[in-house]
């Protein structure tokens, strides 16, 4: 007995003298995931959050706090210390949107949070049944007129808002809106819908030959389909990027947020991440940090504002 | 189909040792964390993601619908042995699993539970290996139009739960549905009764109120009677030996289990109606056909074989859209889809084409689960049935504790937690003045799916109701769920929760 208590003392002594060299967490880092247990952000922040544990050694707790697209996660996250012991991991435009749509409501603005890094972006395609009889914007608008307007899918406001300015000239796109990019591939291989958006669920189906992408939504073109062009490149001013980030709340102090930043860039950066990264997004790790994170948020700002005519 | 080397190749991947072993450890998993309220097999499944990186996609597979599978039966035990269902699909369960464990028949209630539980599921896991894709085609056919009639078919079950009270039961069903439109509105977004909370801009988590209003309350109810007459334990267990199920027993239960099976299936094809659903329409139907025997509502063995035989085969028929066309159809089917994705296999139309050996796995690891499930279900019975004779003043209050811990880690927080106690209490206000809680509860799990397939149907339709004439599967379910209301409300008056 008296020698495990020697023994813990010397380990307590031996961690202090580390603590010294270098910020260390004093406890369990809390990692909270924005959206519910099942999800893409979910399943990226729990497997983010084992590399770092197995990396480090420190301990590192998932917790789930859903609501509003991480709006509810972020305002809690906004008011804890900022002492590193806590971060959270969230999609940018759910956050951009609700600072643009009702600010004064959120109870946190960018300045809130440190930003840590940005783990990928999400890949937003438009994407419509092989036999479709168009294969690009123009086309699809064509269809719409000529018919009783087209049914194209959508999963969050900000594909809504695209499609209101695709619509701009009296187009007659009736946007329907889905839960999800399952729901939404779904219902284009039953013929309810026109066109959709989609998000990585809509891949297999153009090896397969069942569906065809009509656009990127994102500001570039897609990795894996690189012929097919962007909105921006087919005559819309518009482009909507989603990408997954981690934050603290803010005033952690540069040696806290660099030590922070550089083992969650690391943990993303191991092969297991990677590869569930690339498996999951069909995009490759965004590696970046603080500096860069927080231009990206600021520069989506100015985007989801164009996108909201604000 | 691919040739039987690969079927067989695949069978033999899964029935190995190291899988077994997965499997039973999944089970025990999910049979635990579906027993303890609020907890559940999602939540465990998304937990044990991460840490199935390091195996074999197949053992992983296998690991994570043992889990499933052990938490779908898990959750009949309290709400057979106490009356406070673990999960919201095992709270139809209660109806007669309660009262018949409480009146000293545990082991017979929970047995029965235990054999339709893997009765329902094994029918919709050989439905899913033979016919999932001709199934899955056929529900590709079910637009938003279809699945909205096929909402309001499923409203119609309410009619057969309302009670007594029509007016009462029509109050309950439209503050369910009420309750179902705070948050965002589905079509644009914009936030509604959300009071400056934006933990209620998803809605209020359907955990935590389904566990609050069932679970919480009726421990609550249990709690405040305990100091008045002070019992030994939560049930009488007797020693007269009639605690078994017979074969006899089993078998008059059959096309019960059929029928619960048939509807768990096909609700479990069709995305967005779910296993509480399937489980209330399976009950529903079966009250019907009283047959003189015990009353419904009073420990009837074919209510417990109606209800856990239709939730169940809601999981195996789950995975019909998953494999027959790519899509998942549920959470848990979805974080199937994640632990195929991590492993690098692409879910989606090719994925029986380039992966049949590991498809044929998973058939292999489903079936075993389900006999992993009854054995290790027999022995687990014993020992929670063992665990409720403590006293009374023991057992609740920690039901107690677990709903709080497991409402916490759910739904991320104290709000949760608050929302589920202030669930509880409307619980106990309602059913004082005589309201059905069930009615308002069924409504609130629907509401929110209603209202998005309405609002999509709207779109789709155009304003004009002469295009329903072009979806004749919606008109035809429409003019069943009249049909079905009018047949249940005549004859269902009766006792429910």
């Amino acid at each position: 007995m008296l020698k495990h208590m020697i023994g813990a003392a010397l380990a307590l002594g031996v961690s202090a003298g580390a603590a010294w060299a270098d910020w260390a967490p004093s406890g369990p880092i809390k990692l909270w995931i924005g959206f519910g247990a099942g999800g893409e952000t979910d399943t990226l922040g729990r497997l983010i959050g084992k590399e770092m544990s197995d990396a480090t050694g420190w301990t590192v707790v998932v917790e789930n706090k859903p609501g509003g697209g991480g709006i509810a996660m972020f305002t809690q996250l906004a008011t804890v210390p900022a002492d590193g012991q806590t971060i959270g991991m969230g999609v940018s435009m759910p956050v951009l949107v609700n600072l643009t749509v009702r600010a004064d409501q959120v109870p946190f603005t960018l300045d809130s949070f440190d930003y840590l890094a940005s783990v990928a972006s999400a890949q937003l395609a438009i994407v419509a049944r092989k036999d479709a009889p168009f294969d690009d914007l123009a086309g699809l608008l064509d269809h719409a007129a000529s018919s009783d307007g087209a049914l194209v899918g959508f999963d969050a406001k900000p594909q809504e808002l695209l499609l209101n300015v695709l619509n701009k000239d009296g187009g007659a796109l009736r946007p329907v809106s889905m839960k999800s990019s399952a729901e939404l591939v779904q219902n284009l291989l039953g013929g309810h819908l026109d066109a959709a958006f989609n998000a990585g669920t809509h891949i297999p189906y153009l090896d397969s030959g069942e569906l065809k992408m009509i656009a990127s939504a994102n500001a570039g073109r897609h990795s894996y389909a690189p012929d097919t062009p962007t909105v921006r490149e087919q005559g819309y001013d518009i482009y909507v990027d989603p990408v997954f980030y981690i934050a603290a709340p803010a005033g952690l102090g540069d040696d806290v947020q660099s030590v922070l930043s550089d083992a969650l860039l690391a943990a993303m950066n191991a092969d297991t991440v990677r590869d569930a990264i690339q498996n999951a997004l069909h995009t490759e790790p965004s590696g970046d940090g603080p500096e860069a994170t927080r231009a990206m948020m600021d520069d989506g700002m100015k985007n989801v504002a164009t996108l909201f005519g604000k | 189909m691919p040739d039987l080397a690969t079927i067989l190749a695949g069978f033999g991947d899964a029935f190995t040792l190291l899988n077994l072993a997965y499997v039973l450890f999944g089970v025990v998993i999910g049979q635990f964390v579906g027993a303890v309220p609020g907890i559940g097999p999602v939540m465990a499944m998304a937990i044990a993601i991460p840490f199935t990186f390091a195996l074999d996609p197949l053992v992983a597979i296998s690991f994570l619908v043992g889990i499933n599978k052990g938490g779908l039966f898990g959750g009949a035990i309290p709400s057979i042995l106490i009356n406070t269902p673990g999960t919201p699909d095992a709270a139809a369960t209660a109806l007669d699993g309660h009262p018949l464990a409480a009146s000293g028949k545990p082991g017979k209630a929970t047995r029965m539970a235990l054999y339709a539980s893997v009765t329902g599921d094994t029918f919709s896991d050989l439905v899913l290996i033979f016919l999932s894709a001709p199934i899955a085609i056929l529900a590709l056919r079910m637009g938003p139009v279809e699945v909205c009639a096929l909402m309001l078919f499923a409203f119609s079950i309410l009619a057969g739960l309302i009670g007594p009270s029509l007016l009462r039961g029509l109050v309950a069903a439209v503050l369910g549905v009420l309750c179902a439109t705070v948050g965002l509105d589905p079509e644009h977004g914009t936030p509604r009764f959300y009071f400056g909370w934006f933990e209620l801009y998803d809605g209020p988590s359907l955990v935590a109120v389904a566990i609050g209003m069932l679970a919480v309350a009726e421990i609550l109810r249990r709690m405040a009677a305990v100091t008045r007459d002070s019992q030994p334990g939560a049930i009488r267990v007797q020693g007269d030996g009639d605690d078994r199920l017979s074969l006899a027993e089993y078998l008059s239960c059959r096309f019960v289990m059929l029928r619960g099976a048939v509807i768990g299936t096909i609700l479990g094809a069709v995305p967005g109606l779910g296993s509480t659903a399937a489980a209330y329409m399976s009950y529903a139907a079966t009250r019907q056909g009283d047959d003189g025997g015990v009353p419904f509502g009073k420990g009837n063995i074919k209510g417990i074989a109606a209800t856990e035989s239709a939730n169940s085969a809601v999981v195996g028929a789950n995975l019909i859209p998953l494999l027959g066309i790519g899509i998942p159809g549920s959470i848990s089917a979805a974080l199937l889809i994640s632990a195929f994705k991590i492993h690098g296999i692409q879910p989606g139309p090719l994925l029986f084409e380039n992966q049949a050996r590991l498809i044929y796995g998973l058939f292999g690891a489903m079936l075993m689960a389900n006999l992993t499930n009854l054995i290790v279900g027999q022995a687990s019975l014993r020992l929670w049935v063992f665990a409720i004779r403590a006293p009374t003043s023991v057992i609740f209050p920690s039901a107690l504790v677990f709903c709080i811990v497991g409402v916490y880690l759910s739904t991320g927080g104290m709000f949760g937690v608050a929302l589920m106690f202030i669930a509880a209490l409307v619980s106990l206000a309602m059913s004082a003045c005589g309201f059905p809680v069930i009615v308002f509860i069924i409504a609130f799990f629907l509401g929110e799916g209603f209202e998005r397939s309405l609002s999509q149907t709207l779109v789709i339709l155009n304003g004009s109701s002469g295009a329903l004439l072009g979806h004749p599967i919606a008109l035809v379910l429409l003019a069943m769920a009249i049909g079905l209301a009018i047949w249940l409300g005549r004859g269902g008056r009766g006792q429910p929760g």
